[in-house]
């Protein structure tokens, strides 16, 4: 087991170093995009229109932050993963992006695994319910876009410092430690009950 | 005044620690199934779970994100006046909002558009229960995160397929929990509704993992049985804290039952997420007061 910290944006090389079980710390910065900023950056790219940022090497967290308004701007009050597998339908999408690194909880599946092979991604997770803890790694938020959907499913832009930790959990071999728990918890359920 | 003297302070209070706080019960299962894991990856990430609820209560913050739907369980007897509790309950959860102990998580079903303060047409949602006799007015306080409901099952089992010694249950169950995999949050606790129709094995098996102690035993011998098989089962799978596989991947498993038609057996399976952020008050004439899954605080 290593524990390293990348720095982002990262490229193709360091993917393929990222081993199954590494420990990861990320710094610098992470988008936040749930469900209805990957609908709207699909709308986006399906009417031609610019996309607020470049996902080029980028690292996109599956998350809605609480935050609070100040005179000084946006400060995070907490920040956790959200269910990664309502993004599967995007795989595809995030891949030819060039997001090299999805952030969350629960995995993803299929199509996730065969576009992390064809784009060179890695899946990291992080500790599910631990949004106090997690916040501790993020420095600032830098700014936000899409609000009108939401304080959750807008896109947040965070300045991470040493965020995490967070467990390579997919890797861009095709590896899946969920894919692996489940067959084997599968085979303990046959010889239990049949 | 009404007659157990209800404030809309306790309430907000009620709210506030059902947000930074997890209740006493599940900490204590959580800090067992730290000192029994035996694989790596899962007990780093149960010693993050156990040092994130401590560092939420110190800096005062949410321990999780996502407030999930607020529900509140409401069992009353002849003489309690509701209707300040009722006023007290969607304002305590805005109040919350507002100073940002909840993210405002709550929209419209189909616009998908905000309400901002976690209050919309049927949330917060109540439920209550009339107890004749009851010599106090109970509220608790249920916030589980939605991760924990993408797993969720309802469905109508036959005669035949509950099979002998609910064998088609108890499958169920364990392919139901198999398939979500690390999605609702695990170490969870499971709740099983079964009996009447869909709608009411659905409220049973919330009702029962959000207002039962996860350390208790079922009164009913027949559920206080079927409850440890499960459990032991479950944990049997190896699925693990976070679902990247290990020892505890389930803290309880609570079942309640109603009678049902001969023809069916509704069944529904409720995970909880890890962070049982619930808090309880019993409120008796003249103001006393008694806490539930408060622990030692």
């Amino acid at each position: 087991m290593v524990a390293r910290t990348l720095t982002l944006p990262i490229d193709e090389r360091q993917i393929h170093e990222l081993v199954i079980g590494d420990t990861v710390y990320l710094t610098g910065t992470i988008y936040t995009a749930r469900d209805l900023a990957h609908l709207k950056i699909k709308e986006c790219l399906e009417r031609d229109q610019p996309l607020p940022i470049n996902f080029q090497g980028a690292a996109l967290f599956h998350a809605g932050p609480v935050v609070r308004k100040t005179e000084q701007g946006w400060e995070l009050i907490v920040i956790g993963p959200t269910s990664s597998i309502r993004m599967e339908p995007y795989a595809a999408m995030v891949g030819e992006l060039g997001v090299r690194l999805l952030i969350g909880k629960g995995g993803m599946a299929q199509a996730s695994r065969e576009n992390f092979q064809r784009h060179t991604q890695a899946y990291l997770q992080a500790a599910p319910g631990c949004a106090a803890q997690l916040a501790s790694g993020i420095k600032s938020v830098r700014n936000v876009y899409w609000l009108e959907n939401g304080m959750p499913e807008a896109m947040w832009v965070l300045e991470a410092d040493r965020f995490g930790p967070l467990v390579v959990t997919m890797d861009c071999k095709g590896n899946s430690i969920y894919e692996e728990v489940k067959s084997r918890a599968h085979r303990v359920l046959q010889e239990i009950y049949g | 005044m009404n007659k157990y003297m209800i404030t809309y302070d306790e309430i907000v209070d009620l709210v506030h620690k059902a947000s930074t706080s997890i209740s006493a019960d599940v900490l204590e299962l959580m800090h067992k199934a730290l000192a029994a894991e035996r694989q790596p990856h899962a007990k780093a990430m149960l010693q993050t779970m156990v040092d994130n609820v401590e560092i939420a209560a110190a800096l005062d913050k949410p321990v999780c994100q996502s407030p999930g739907i607020p529900t509140v369980y409401i069992r009353f007897d002849d003489d309690a006046e509701l209707e300040d509790l009722v006023a007290f309950i969607p304002k305590a959860v805005s109040e919350c909002t507002g100073k940002g102990y909840l993210r405002p998580s709550i929209v419209h079903p189909l616009t998908r558009k905000n309400s901002g303060d976690n209050c919309g047409r049927g949330v917060p949602n109540m439920e209550f229960q009339y107890v004749p006799g009851q010599p106090y007015l109970e509220v608790i306080l249920s916030s589980k995160g939605c991760g924990a409901e993408l797993g969720n099952v309802s469905t109508i089992l036959t005669p035949t397929t509950l099979g002998k010694d609910f064998v088609g249950l108890k499958k169920l169950v364990l392919e139901t929990i198999v398939k979500a995999g690390g999605i609702p949050c695990p170490p969870t606790g499971i709740g099983i509704g079964i009996g009447g129709q869909m709608d009411v094995s659905a409220k049973l098996s919330r009702e029962s993992i959000s207002t039962r102690d996860w350390r208790d035993t079922n009164p009913d011998p027949l559920l206080a049985e079927l409850e440890a098989e499960l459990l032991g089962n479950i944990n049997k799978l190896g699925l693990g804290a976070a679902g990247i596989g290990g020892d505890t991947s389930c803290l309880a498993v609570k079942m309640a039952t109603a009678h049902t038609h001969t023809a069916i057996c509704p069944v529904t399976i409720n995970f909880h997420c890890w962070v049982a952020r619930r808090f309880g008050v019993r409120m008796y004439e003249g103001g006393e007061r008694e806490f539930l899954f408060r622990g030692g605080n």
